[in-house]
């Protein structure tokens, strides 16, 4: 846990839940596992708030507790899943993609409450659902509900861990129930007869009788899957993620078919393939024949000699496991998550060194270990400059130097000092200069709306009188009067505050898709070694 | 320099400077004494973001969901500080944000005992849920002090001082439940007070309140 990143983590927790969460929550991610006395001490925040922040923390999954040894409760900060609120956007957009807009929303209520029961989740998305449509229309409860169920059978949606029901034990409760996640029924819809559909406000005393005289059939509802929450499965998400990248990858390389082909692999073991496994499940080619879309029209001749293309590249994106079955064939995914931050890594110099730089890393990433002559010379680039950029790239750490000596005593004259890159500590650097660089940007936009404060509040003001008249039926000139409120340079300002604001936003989802990619790369290193 | 500590030049390094790029005749680079620039010059332009339908709707969303969150009861703000002096108007206000009490209900059995808080209602279901209640109650209290003055008045032949404390009491719950039921009934008809807070989920009322945090 670097220094960086507990405060990236301070800023997003700050954003989004509020100065005294993001007190509690940084302490806990500085700290370690905390009781919450502690946590109220050091921190100096009243014991209320801090029950109240460790509440939110919890309900969003952030933070968990356990109970201690000693016999109090102890309650743990999950940085990964701190950073991840940097994802949100996308994994909403994702759901979208996919699923439509009741998959967006769906996606984008459990993210915003952080756990809900299916009942509560479709009611509220069928409310909003309806509230877009055109009168008279309004979303089923069932079809919000079928939607949920794909994306549960897909696993982009999975049960929280429930509460372990203790056989009626005498005495006190225990201080805090014991979670326990069930395998088998994660996900698994629980079947709800819910009908109806969703509701549009309206006035108030509408409204009133309307909800007193469905209230108990609600109550009946909202019992039939009570305790069951759900929360939105991160790691499914990512699995997309980086098969998108994969698909895109094999696009760019070889062709559309080729990444049709792999699209149709990666489907077919979607499910059936752990988000850490280095490979998917052997697939026949025969398989694969069977499972591509329809509509595509290749031959079962062209697919094979398509796979031994694919097998044979370079790249090793698809490997061959066997020769069973007319061929079997892997997607060897550590690989590819690999040479996608490889590909990263090489951009990064490029952008920031030049090409002929980018050409030496290249030559070093290929060749492993060289002598700073063979450099020059296979790089073909002219022996100052060359060596001038291999120091520049050292200094940067992007680079390392391997000392072999010839005599013990480490001699210069007698050693030889070979520069290689070591793409993992490369890629956890950029991954600490990602994290720097998003905390810069959410300052940077802080600061800049602080600064505007005053004028923002001034436009929303005028806006919101704007809408009011325009209800109110009011004329031409008066709205153009009030509009004129805002001076011009004033309206400049804001429009220059603007751009600038969404440019930050951008950038963030950008580096965020770099911070991805390096963090799938180093967790894949890790549960090889493991 | 090679932990030699005497002198400089070329000479003494321990091996070939040419090798490292620096010819004979040209000075060593001079040592670096200050910290580099916070900002330093960039050699290579940045390239331009991305652009597009996807880049775009995605900013959208991330516009919104910041906001969205900012509304949530999860957005913890804290209680604003005490005013200068009390005002009057300060109880028809709608309550800001309160140290003591949580503002959405989180599933209890969920969370450690010693986590549980005093969960604040919002307004709408308060008047939905706590109306019927009283109106079962109230009628009940009636019959029972009507009873307890039955008994009382039998007992009142006998003629002890106790007892007509005892009696005066009775009296006083009874006015305090009728006041109640005015309260109540003003709630429901008088349209004002269904739109400022009466100030009532403020400390020390709430029994209702109290019912929720413990269940």
């Amino acid at each position: 846990m670097s220094a960086v990143e507990s405060k990236l983590c301070s800023l997003l927790l700050q954003e989004h839940y509020g100065e005294i969460v993001d007190r509690v929550g940084t302490f806990l991610i500085r700290t370690g596992n905390q009781p919450l006395r502690v946590i109220a001490n050091e921190t100096g925040t009243s014991l209320d708030q801090v029950k109240k922040a460790l509440c939110v923390l919890i309900q969003h999954n952030l933070v968990t507790y356990q109970l201690n040894k000693r016999g109090f409760v102890e309650y743990k900060a999950h940085v990964d899943r701190f950073l991840r609120i940097l994802r949100y956007p996308r994994y909403i957009y994702t759901a979208k993609t996919l699923y439509g807009d009741t998959g967006e929303l769906i996606v984008e209520e459990l993210l915003l409450n952080g756990k809900m029961t299916l009942s509560a989740a479709v009611k509220k998305v069928a409310d909003r659902l309806t509230e877009t449509m055109e009168d008279s229309k309004s979303m089923e409860y069932s079809e919000v509900s079928a939607t949920f169920t794909h994306l549960a059978d897909t696993h982009f949606v999975q049960r929280c861990p429930t509460v372990q029901e203790k056989d009626a034990t005498e005495g006190r409760p225990p201080l805090a129930p014991t979670l326990q996640m069930n395998e088998k029924e994660m996900y698994i819809v629980p079947k709800l007869n819910m009908t109806g559909r969703g509701k549009r406000r309206r006035s108030s005393d509408d409204d009133d009788g309307g909800s007193q005289a469905k209230r108990p059939k609600k109550e009946a509802e909202d019992s039939q899957d009570d305790g069951v929450y759900w929360q939105v499965n991160t790691e499914r998400f990512h699995q997309h993620f980086r098969d998108q990248a994969i698909i895109s990858a094999v696009s760019n390389k070889m062709d559309q078919t080729s990444s049709e082909i792999v699209r149709t692999m990666l489907r077919m073991s979607e499910v059936t393939t752990s988000s850490s496994a280095a490979y998917t499940q052997p697939l026949s080619s025969n398989e694969i024949f069977r499972s591509l879309p329809t509509g595509y029209n290749i031959s079962k001749q062209v697919l094979d000699q398509y796979l031994t293309l694919l097998a044979d590249d370079p790249l090793e994106y698809v490997g061959r496991s066997g020769d069973s079955g007319g061929g079997m064939f892997v997607i060897n995914l550590h690989k590819a998550v690999a040479s996608l931050a490889t590909a990263t890594l090489e951009s990064l110099v490029q952008e920031r060194f030049g090409s002929r730089c980018a050409r030496i890393f290249r030559l070093l990433l290929r060749k492993r270990h060289l002598e700073q002559k063979q450099v020059e010379d296979f790089a073909m680039v002219p022996a100052k400059e060359a060596k001038e950029m291999l120091y520049k790239m050292l200094s940067q750490n992007l680079v390392s130097l391997q000392e072999i000596p010839k005599t013990p005593d480490h001699a210069p004259s007698r050693t030889f000092y070979l520069y290689t890159v070591n793409t993992l500590p490369c890629a956890r650097m950029l991954l600490q200069r990602c994290y720097k660089t998003v905390a810069n940007l959410i300052e940077r936009r802080q600061y800049d709306t602080k600064e505007n404060k005053r004028l923002l509040e001034k436009s929303q003001r005028i806006e919101a009188i704007i809408a009011s008249m325009q209800a109110t039926g009011a004329e031409e000139g008066q709205l153009q009067e009030i509009e004129e409120m805002i001076t011009a340079p004033e309206r400049q300002q804001l429009e220059s505050l603007k751009r600038n604001v969404n440019k930050l936003d951008a950038s963030e989802i950008q580096v965020d898709e770099t911070i991805f990619i390096l963090e799938s790369y180093i967790n894949s290193t890790k549960t090889k070694a493991g | 320099m090679a932990g030699k500590g005497r002198g400089s030049g070329r000479g003494q390094l321990t091996f070939n400077v040419e090798a490292v790029g620096i010819t004979r005749g040209e000075a060593l680079p001079p040592p670096t004494l200050q910290p580099p620039p916070l900002f330093p010059n960039l050699e290579y332009k940045p390239v331009p973001l991305q652009t597009g339908e996807e880049v775009e709707y995605m900013l959208a969303l991330k516009q919104e969901l910041r906001g969205a969150m900012k509304t949530l009861p999860y957005f913890i703000k804290p209680a604003a500080p005490k005013k200068d002096v009390e005002r009057y108007s300060d109880k028809y206000q709608t309550s800001g944000p309160v140290d003591n009490a949580i503002d959405w209900q989180p599933d209890w059995r969920l969370l450690p005992r010693e986590l549980k808080i005093k969960v604040r209602k919002p307004q709408k279901d308060k008047s939905a849920v706590v109306l019927p209640k009283h109106k079962q109650r109230v009628p009940l209290d009636k019959e029972e002090i009507i009873k307890k003055l039955e008994n009382l008045e039998k007992k009142e032949e006998e003629v002890s001082s106790e007892e007509e404390e005892e009696n005066k009491e009775e009296e006083e719950e009874k006015e305090e439940g009728e006041e109640y039921d005015e309260e109540e009934h003003e709630e429901e008809t008088d349209y004002i007070m269904s739109y400022f807070d009466n100030g009532e989920d403020f400390g020390g009322d709430s029994d209702d309140n109290m019912d929720e945090a413990t269940y």
